[in-house]
């Protein structure tokens, strides 16, 4: 096999240069090496795996409709009077029945968290979308030309930065009755401005590359120039953001939920923690169901991503 | 120095600019939902659903000519005048100041408790790096960052009123600082630790890292080869220099304390700009909203410019010409 002294020397020159090699280990000894040196992390992978199941499969997986009240009323209550001490109390312990227990209105709690991971995922994976659509297009245009354009927008996101996400967001509630839509846009929105640095600065140290000075020798147009030499050398870069974002999205649409200002169907986590945080020394179990998912989720997410970062880029520093 | 301060200034009430004209742009591209939804509120026997809407352009001054629009609302903003409340029909200003009271004292309590908190823990955990207690110490910082700082308000809340038997004091009998600090400070206690604890996370985080770089510079190992102590290696020659870089970044976390207290504050029943903000969102009262939006992101790119300040003050290197 071994030939010649030199094949040999460039042999272990390119093992050298990757840092994890594909070829060397194959993918389950990549795998293997992951779990080994990075407990905390292939946790966080498999909270996320299975916040993922639940929200694919939630038809299947959440036992009850996410509606459905499991409380009879009493017989003599009438719908237009509202005292509730005619209505039976909905709020039950958890059972066999009712693994998380009922919330106050006889809703399954754990047939509701298991729908809110359905919710929790796809609005923060619309934000996460929007976000690094509008910040690859944003980081690549403005580390591509730099100048007086860069200048600007940076200034423009330096100014998004320094406001509060959270204001951000309220001002969207205050103008319009968000739907999912709108919440996934807004939320993307204050998220542009992390995604779009990082681009910036990969991309900056992309341009420089011979390939692409070669491509531009060649007579590129800037647009081939950046979608086809550049783009794809930040691949692993927008990765990273893609998992490390995701907990930080996840929060605030908990957070706005909670606060009451998020749509209120289909059911979310943040909302099960305020409803339930009423009666919380009487039953807390609505309160803990929600609250625990919110806590999963972000620890989650955060932990895989941070395993994922340093070991596919140790470069990158999130702050 | 002079001429960068100046310069900044002059560019911060560009940006207060940016916000105000954002504001300003925000309310009209979202005219229709935005008035409908204003007038459903208001809607009486007495007046119809168009004559609402009417009545609500007519408030905000949606009715003139958009040019005369924003420069009385940009005029109005540097006079101190924010508009009235729908609801109350009080000058938004006037109830502000009430409000700006609670938010900033809960702001920098947090600060004060990240800080005491983060600073010790974050140069132990330098120091003994790759140790057991390292490692907790991590664990934990990283714990609190994944916690949402609201879920673990609420099981303090349940904890400390099922076993202890003690809850914060009512909203209703809320006391400013300098008025009764003993009851004052009740109410404030669990979201600065709260709070704190989170913010506390991140900078602990950041010292360590520092802590690192600089513990590894030709100037440290001088200090150890003279045969200083431990500690005064540690507090006058690393320190020092480790926690220039941790200060900017108390200073980028204001924003974030913002946005977390605003929950924190709704969860506490703390009568700040937070609670005052979703009440108002609640009641589509728009003026409010604008209000403390405006209000926040001046306060904080000021805030932001006495830290830049700090900055070169203290590390000689530093110079912005």
């Amino acid at each position: 096999m071994l030939t010649g002294r030199q094949e040999v020397g460039l042999e272990v020159l390119v093992a050298a240069q990757e840092p994890y090699a594909v070829r060397e280990l194959g993918w389950l000894g990549l795998l293997g090496r992951f779990i080994r040196h990075k407990p905390l992390g292939t946790f966080g992978i498999g909270v996320v795996l299975v916040l993922s199941l639940a929200a694919g499969a939630a038809p299947w997986l959440s036992r009850y409709d996410a509606e459905e009240t499991f409380y009879k009323t009493n017989p003599a209550y009438q719908p237009g009077t509202f005292e509730p001490e005619q209505k039976l109390d909905g709020r039950s312990g958890p059972s066999w029945k009712h693994w998380f227990g009922t919330d106050q209105g006889g809703r399954d709690n754990y047939a509701r968290v298991v729908w809110g991971a359905r919710r929790s995922l796809g609005v923060s994976l619309g934000a996460l979308l929007f976000a690094i659509i509008f910040g690859t297009a944003i980081g690549t245009v403005s580390g591509y030309f730099r100048g007086w354009l860069d200048m600007f927008l940076q200034r423009i996101m330096d100014c998004i930065q320094a406001f509060p996400a959270m204001l951000i967001l309220l001002l969207l509630v205050a103008l319009t009755e968000p739907n999912l839509v709108t919440l996934s846009m807004g939320l993307g929105f204050v998220a542009l401005t992390g995604v779009q640095r990082i681009i910036r600065s990969a991309v900056l140290t992309a341009r420089e590359e011979p390939h692409v000075e070669a491509a531009r020798a060649i007579g590129c147009s800037h647009l081939r120039l950046m979608a086809v030499h550049i783009l794809p050398n930040v691949a692993t870069p927008i990765i990273v953001v893609f998992s490390i974002g995701l907990g930080s999205i996840i929060l605030a649409e908990a957070s706005l939920a909670f606060l009451g200002l998020a749509p209120i169907e289909p059911p979310s986590w943040g909302m099960m923690l305020d409803e339930g945080r009423g009666y919380m020394t009487n039953q807390p179990s609505t309160m803990l169901a929600g609250g625990l998912a919110i806590t999963l989720a972000v620890l989650g997410f955060n932990l895989a991503g941070d395993a994922l970062r340093d070991f596919l880029d140790p470069r990158i520093r999130l702050q | 120095m002079q001429q960068y301060i100046v310069r900044r200034a002059l560019l911060n009430v560009v940006v207060i600019f940016l916000v105000i004209t954002a504001v300003f742009i925000g309310l009209r591209v979202t005219p229709g939902d935005f008035a409908v939804r204003q007038a459903a509120s208001q809607v009486t026997d007495a007046r119809t659903m168009d004559e609402a809407i009417a009545v609500v352009r007519h408030d905000l001054g949606l009715d003139r000519p958009i040019l005369e629009q924003y420069g009385s609302f940009v005029a109005d903003f540097f006079r101190g005048d924010l508009g009235d409340s729908f609801s109350t029909k009080q000058p938004v200003m006037a109830e502000l100041k009430d409000r700006l009271a609670p938010s900033v004292e809960l702001a920098i309590l947090q600060i004060l408790i990240a800080v005491v908190v983060a600073v010790p823990v974050g140069i132990l955990s330098a120091v003994r790096q790759d140790t057991w207690l390292d490692y907790i110490l991590r664990f934990f910082a990283i714990f609190w960052l994944g916690v949402p700082s609201f879920f673990v308000g609420i099981l303090l809340l349940y904890a400390l009123a099922r076993w202890a038997h003690w809850s914060p004091p009512s909203p209703a009998g809320y006391q400013d600082f300098f008025g009764n600090p003993w009851v004052n400070l009740q109410a404030m206690v669990l979201p600065a630790v709260v709070g704190g604890l989170a913010v506390g996370a991140i900078i602990m985080r950041f010292l360590r890292s520092q802590l690192l770089e600089v513990l590894h510079q030709d100037y440290v190992r001088t200090a150890w080869s003279k045969g200083l102590r431990e500690r005064t290696v540690i507090t006058r020659h690393a320190l020092k220099n480790a926690l220039i870089p941790v200060l900017t970044v108390v200073g980028l976390l204001l924003a974030t304390v913002a946005s977390v207290n605003v929950v924190l504050e709704v969860l506490f029943n703390l009568p700040g700009l937070g609670l005052y903000v979703v009440n108002a969102i609640k009641l589509n009262d728009y003026p409010v909203v604008q209000g403390v939006v405006v209000l926040i992101a001046t306060g904080l790119v000021f805030v932001n410019l006495l830290v830049d300040v700090a900055y070169a003050w203290l590390d000689p290197r530093i110079r912005y010409g």
